[in-house]
């Protein structure tokens, strides 16, 4: 893992002072506390490096290893104690071939105080009390003929298969959240939550806005002219509509009704438009030119 | 104790908060704890708020009346964010469309 520059992550020089330190990390936490950045995953990166940064640099006895021995400074006492080795070889005659330190830096979760107590893992896991575990995030993607209706499907989660229920009507970038999916509680306490995120690929033919559908449906110009019947394929099967005489290019037919049905409120659903895209004849015979141009000097 | 409440005694032994905390963060009308027994009890779907507000005091040494505001100008946000969630959408289907002109 790569080196990490604390004093630059809180914008210190080397020479800061704790007051320094307190001040910086004050000041940049007010920035990028999670809680004051919600759904913001960059914000929450940076809050933990500046934790950490602070966690490191705010300990006089963490600070000096850091300074003193760089990226290898989690294992100082090791050094220290290979410095010793070294050393104790080095008097007893013998020669010493080195050994460099391929370890990474950093690993520690530096998390916020309830999830590092309750997501378990913490020092304090001695304690009795029940504590709500950790919550979980899930991307799902679905597509809208999914979202059209309420229908189950089983997620993987950390593991865990996890059977949940979608109703009808979400909208695309929705969150929901599944209270008690989440990680263990801790001391019987509660389990943490699973919030999921839905992500609803657009359909080539129906366009949702809101919980109204729109597509466009050709006629000929003779139905659009004379009017007709007109079969169309909707989201939830074909209906047959009537087109009024003398229907205009671009006309719309609102069904109302019949557009995407409202999240979590049962038997109601948006319209449905039908924009008509009347088709012109092309490659007329002669017969039919003539027809139009008797038509023209009317 | 019910299956989803906590009781309020264990949380301030927990987070090392006076007990008068909590109630300062009911007369705000922050969180809402309910009495059982004679004992003070936080429901689980309190937790996350308290947690945060615990946080936000902690961390930022944001007394009461800035939790107060924070978590109004959060619910602000929470309902702007929901907003632009519909307004992309929407915005989508107008790019859908212009695509297929």
């Amino acid at each position: 893992m790569d080196y990490i520059d604390y004093y630059k992550i809180l914008d210190l020089k080397k020479d800061a002072t704790t007051e320094d330190i307190k001040k910086a990390y004050r000041k940049l936490a007010r920035k990028h506390h999670p809680d004051l950045n919600p759904n913001n995953e960059e914000a929450n990166k940076k809050f933990q490096q500046i934790n950490e940064a602070n966690e490191v640099l705010s300990d006089p006895e963490k600070r000096k290893k850091y300074d003193k021995y760089g990226k290898d400074w989690q294992h100082a006492d090791q050094l220290d104690a290979q410095e010793q080795q070294q050393r104790q070889y080095q008097s007893q005659g013998g020669g010493y071939g080195g050994n460099s330190y391929s370890g990474g830096f950093g690993g520690e979760d530096f998390s916020d105080f309830f999830s590092s107590m309750f997501g378990g893992g913490g020092g304090r896991s001695s304690r009795n009390s029940p504590f709500k575990g950790q919550d979980y995030n899930a991307d799902l993607q679905l597509n809208l003929l999914d979202a059209y209706t309420t229908h189950k499907q089983t997620l993987t989660v950390n593991g865990k298969q996890v059977r949940i229920t979608i109703p009808a009507g979400v909208e695309n970038g929705q969150k929901i959240k599944l209270p008690g999916y989440g990680a263990a509680g801790v001391n019987n306490g509660p389990p943490g939550d699973l919030y999921i995120k839905f992500n609803i690929t657009d359909h080539p033919k129906f366009k949702r806005k809101g919980n109204d559908i729109y597509f466009q449906e050709e006629i000929d110009l003779y139905t659009a002219i004379l009017g007709g019947e007109k079969i169309v394929e909707t989201l939830n099967g074909k209906v047959k509509l009537k087109v009024p005489e003398g229907t205009q290019p671009d006309a719309t037919l609102r069904l109302k009704g019949k557009g995407f049905p409202l999240y979590k409120k049962e038997n109601q659903f948006g319209d449905l438009y039908i924009k008509w895209q009347v088709k012109l004849p092309t490659n007329l015979n002669a017969e039919q030119k003539e027809l139009f141009e008797k038509l023209s000097k009317f | 104790m019910g299956t989803n409440l906590i009781p309020v005694e264990d949380i301030c032994a927990y987070h090392h908060v006076e007990i008068n905390f909590i109630q300062s963060l009911e007369d705000f009308g922050l969180i809402h704890t309910t009495v059982k027994k004679q004992s003070l009890f936080l429901p689980v779907d309190e937790l996350t708020k308290l947690e945060q507000y615990l946080r936000l005091a902690n961390d930022l040494e944001i007394n009461l009346e800035g939790i107060h505001a924070v978590s109004h100008l959060l619910n602000q946000l929470q309902n702007m964010q929901e907003e632009i969630i519909a307004l992309q959408n929407e915005l989508n289907y107008y790019k859908q469309l212009n695509q297929h002109h």
